[in-house]
């Protein structure tokens, strides 16, 4: 699979292929002159053919049972119509009062960047159609493995450096490849990280995803959950770069290493202070021009935290992952490691081997997929009621 | 077994065919042979003759040269078979393949009949030199596997001497606690009868039939009791047993390269040994190659003006914006039609479908993409 420039798939909605186009275009006019009844009702012979193209790719689908539900979407078990054995996640994504006119930015964005990028860490969209009432439906691949979360914070569950090496590499190749193709996906936490059927770790939830910006134009800095936000975006910047990605990265794998969040910040401020207390406190000195952001704050100075802290903070990582980690979590986005120096590092070659797939710990479990692709993007649910909305099942009142 | 009486007789007037003395002039008199030719002579002259050093057999018409260190006492009456012995030993020695080596039963099954003629032949002195040759030519080449099986072969040994006596520890103590419980129960009985009939002494009448019930209950009780104890203690048992068996699985033996080696010819039915492929260094890119847009290079910084502004500013820099991550997008979007090569697409192309399968429509998208952009 080389970097192409050119999307590898066509989701059909994008893309038809010609030749069912053109086959549909000749049934079209077979019958238009034919009969006069079927005229009247086709004013518009484009748009029946959108529609055609539409059914074809939604009769290739059967839904099946609810996974999950959120504010956002509802995800779907389905299969393909001809092989019943495959399955695929259909999320349909709800109308949004917010959204009168058109679909919500998740989803437009969600679509975006998910159809140009092809790559096995990055979750695949087989295709995406409307179904009744203008509802958006993405298929997309089925990943029954659960997420890295919940083998984080699954006590019963042990796993060594060789398994967090193996998951580190998946997921900083699916962040390496977004970033080859320009792409930010401004939303990594190990709840976006799901676990395919064989072990394999895709970054999923593309809702927060953009391409890298044009000079002088301004990005959001409202994005990526709080507790794996770097300091830049929490200072306000609103030019930056997949230093953004990195250092998300560099959160999961402390995550990994001391199976609780590394930061876990109450409030943006409070996230600031934890950052420094861990790492150091942002000055002109190691980061400049760090004083000009727009939300720069500070409250006390602490000295930039050298080799040493991160050696014995993360013994287990060793020390060539301790230096790895070090690279991700520096303060100035510059100087932080990118996602292809990440790959680059001699931590993968080091001992232990990355564990191979089939021997990576796992947990079963279907249902987890849909509550996390139903989750708006960048939303930790943390609040007094969570989990409410999952357990009340509406499924069956109409 | 001969008699204790044959041997004695026969032993008496044994004479050393070399010094000519005989037990009876010297009761203390040893036998000793040298598996190199299997002449029998008195230790003494074993002391005298070889002592300086390897000679050769004083026996008449033997010129085998003997040592000293190789002398030993037989084992069996009849020399012939202390030498089929020997002979089997050794070749079964070198010839110690398992039969889970074997590719079948039926090749194993050839392997000991050709280990047995190879036997016989050395036995009967046929073609002593061709098989002689044969066996040292095998033993060489596969001296690693002959040596893995015969560490397997001892570890068994070992194992299995270790189960015996496990076996037998447990036998031990199984009677022990037998005895003992017999004991006690005999003792509890004789108290509970003591007891009862004490009791049976003081008490009414009436309480006669009450009190008999009872120590007949308390009987029942302590006989269930056992039972389940006995139960208990036999299921811990075959528990034990079973952990023992999975243990001592002989582990799959992973022989040498004699797979492959002139020695498979030697023996036949061999199983292929396969060699696991040496693991290859990880890939942190999977086969992707970072930097594979190769038909333009990007150059460090690129002199216009309309970005000279955003390389001062100091909120642009802190926020981490990467200019580099700019020119290699602009970069990519200006020439990527250059690495489409709709030539190869179409071939490819071609070739797919005079195969008969059906092409995906998302190559034709792209090769018609890619037209659209080289016409553009």
């Amino acid at each position: 699979m080389a970097l192409s420039p050119f999307a590898s798939r066509s989701p059909s909605v994008t893309v038809a292929s010609p030749s069912s186009a053109l086959r549909l275009k000749a049934a079209a006019t077979h019958h238009a002159p034919g009969q006069a009844v079927t005229a009247k009702s086709d004013p518009n012979p484009e748009r029946e053919l959108t529609e055609q193209l539409n059914d074809d790719v939604r009769r290739k689908y059967v839904k099946g049972k609810k996974l999950g539900e959120g504010t956002y979407a509802i995800v779907y078990l389905g299969h393909f119509r001809d092989d019943p054995s495959s399955c695929v996640a259909i999320k349909k994504i709800k109308v949004n009062a917010e959204y009168k006119d058109g679909l919500t930015m998740d989803a437009i964005r969600e679509v975006k960047y998910l159809q140009e990028l092809s790559h096995r860490n990055v979750i695949a969209l087989h295709d995406v159609f409307s179904s009744k009432d203008q509802n958006l439906n993405l298929v997309l691949e089925f990943l029954p493995g659960g997420d890295l979360e919940m083998l984080i914070k699954d006590g019963d569950i042990h796993y060594g450096v060789g398994d967090v090496k193996a998951w580190m590499g998946m997921l900083a190749r699916g962040v390496w490849f977004c970033h080859e193709n320009f792409v930010l996906h401004r939303d990594i936490k190990p709840n976006n990280l799901l676990i395919a059927a064989d072990g394999e770790v895709k970054l999923a939830d593309f809702g927060l995803a953009r391409s890298f910006a044009d000079p002088y134009l301004n990005m959001t800095h409202q994005v990526i959950t709080r507790w794996y936000r770097p300091p830049e975006l929490l200072f306000g910047a609103k030019q930056y770069s997949g230093a953004v990605d990195v250092w998300s990265m560099g959160m999961v794998f402390a995550e990994l290493l001391l199976r609780v969040p590394l930061l876990a910040g109450m409030s943006d401020l409070d996230q600031i202070s934890k950052i420094c207390e861990a790492f150091g406190t942002p000055t002109e000195e190691n980061w400049p021009g760090v004083t000009q952001l727009a939300n720069y704050v500070t409250d006390k100075a602490v000295p930039l935290r050298g080799r040493e802290f991160f050696l014995q903070q993360f013994p287990t990582a060793g020390p060539v992952g301790a230096d790895l980690l070090m690279s991700m979590c520096v303060l100035d986005p510059r100087k932080r490691a990118t996602a292809l120096q990440v790959l680059q590092h001699k931590w993968w070659a080091t001992e232990p081997r990355p564990t191979k797939n089939e021997d990576l710990p796992r947990k079963s479990g279907t249902k987890k997929m849909g509550d996390d692709l139903a989750r708006r993007g960048g939303e930790t649910d943390d609040g007094p009621f969570k989990n409410a909305a999952r357990q009340l099942d509406f499924g069956g009142m109409k | 077994m001969a008699s204790k009486n044959g041997i004695d007789r026969r032993d008496e007037d044994e004479v050393c065919p070399v010094c000519k003395s005989s037990r009876y002039l010297n009761p203390n008199m040893r036998f000793l042979i040298n598996p190199e030719c299997y002449h029998k002579m008195c230790e003494s002259c074993v002391d005298r003759i070889f002592s300086s050093g390897p000679a050769s057999c004083p026996v008449a018409g033997c010129r085998k040269t003997l040592r000293k260190n190789r002398f030993r006492q037989q084992t069996f009456e009849d020399i012939g078979v202390e030498r089929e012995v020997d002979i089997r030993r050794r070749v079964m020695h070198i010839l110690n393949r398992r039969e889970e080596e074997f590719d079948s039963k039926r090749a194993y099954d050839d392997f000991l009949e050709q280990r047995e003629e190879i036997i016989a032949n050395l036995v009967c002195r046929i073609d002593v030199a061709k098989t002689e040759a044969q066996l040292q030519a095998y033993a060489q080449e596969n001296m690693q596997s002959i040596k893995a099986n015969q560490a397997l072969e001892e570890q068994e040994a070992t194992s299995f001497q270790k189960k015996i006596l496990l076996e037998q520890e447990e036998t031990r103590m199984r009677q022990q606690i037998a005895r003992e419980e017999y004991e006690s129960e005999r003792r509890e009985q004789q108290a509970t009868r003591e007891d009862f009939l004490t009791r049976l002494a003081s008490g009414s009448a009436a309480d006669a039939a009450a009190i008999a019930r009872e120590g007949h209950k308390v009987h029942l009780k302590k006989s269930s009791a056992r039972r389940s104890e006995e139960d208990r203690i036999r299921q811990k048992q075959a528990a034990l047993r079973g952990t023992e068996v999975k243990r001592t699985g002989t582990p799959l033996t992973t022989a040498d390269t004699a797979g492959s080696t002139p020695g498979a010819g030697f023996i036949k039915g061999l199983r292929k040994i396969k060699t696991p492929e040496p693991e290859k260094p990880y890939d942190p890119f999977m086969g992707l190659v970072p930097g594979k847009r190769d038909y333009y290079t990007q150059l460090e910084s690129y002199p216009y003006a309309f970005l000279d502004k955003l390389r001062s500013d100091l909120t642009v820099q802190a926020g981490g914006y990467d200019l580099q991550e700019y020119y290699s997008r602009t970069l990519l979007e200006a020439f990527a039609g250059l690495g489409c090569f709709v030539q190869e697409e179409v071939a490819k192309r071609d070739a797919i479908s005079a195969l008969g399968i059906s092409k995906p429509a998302s190559t034709e998208g792209a090769a018609m993409a890619a037209v659209g952009k080289n016409a553009a």
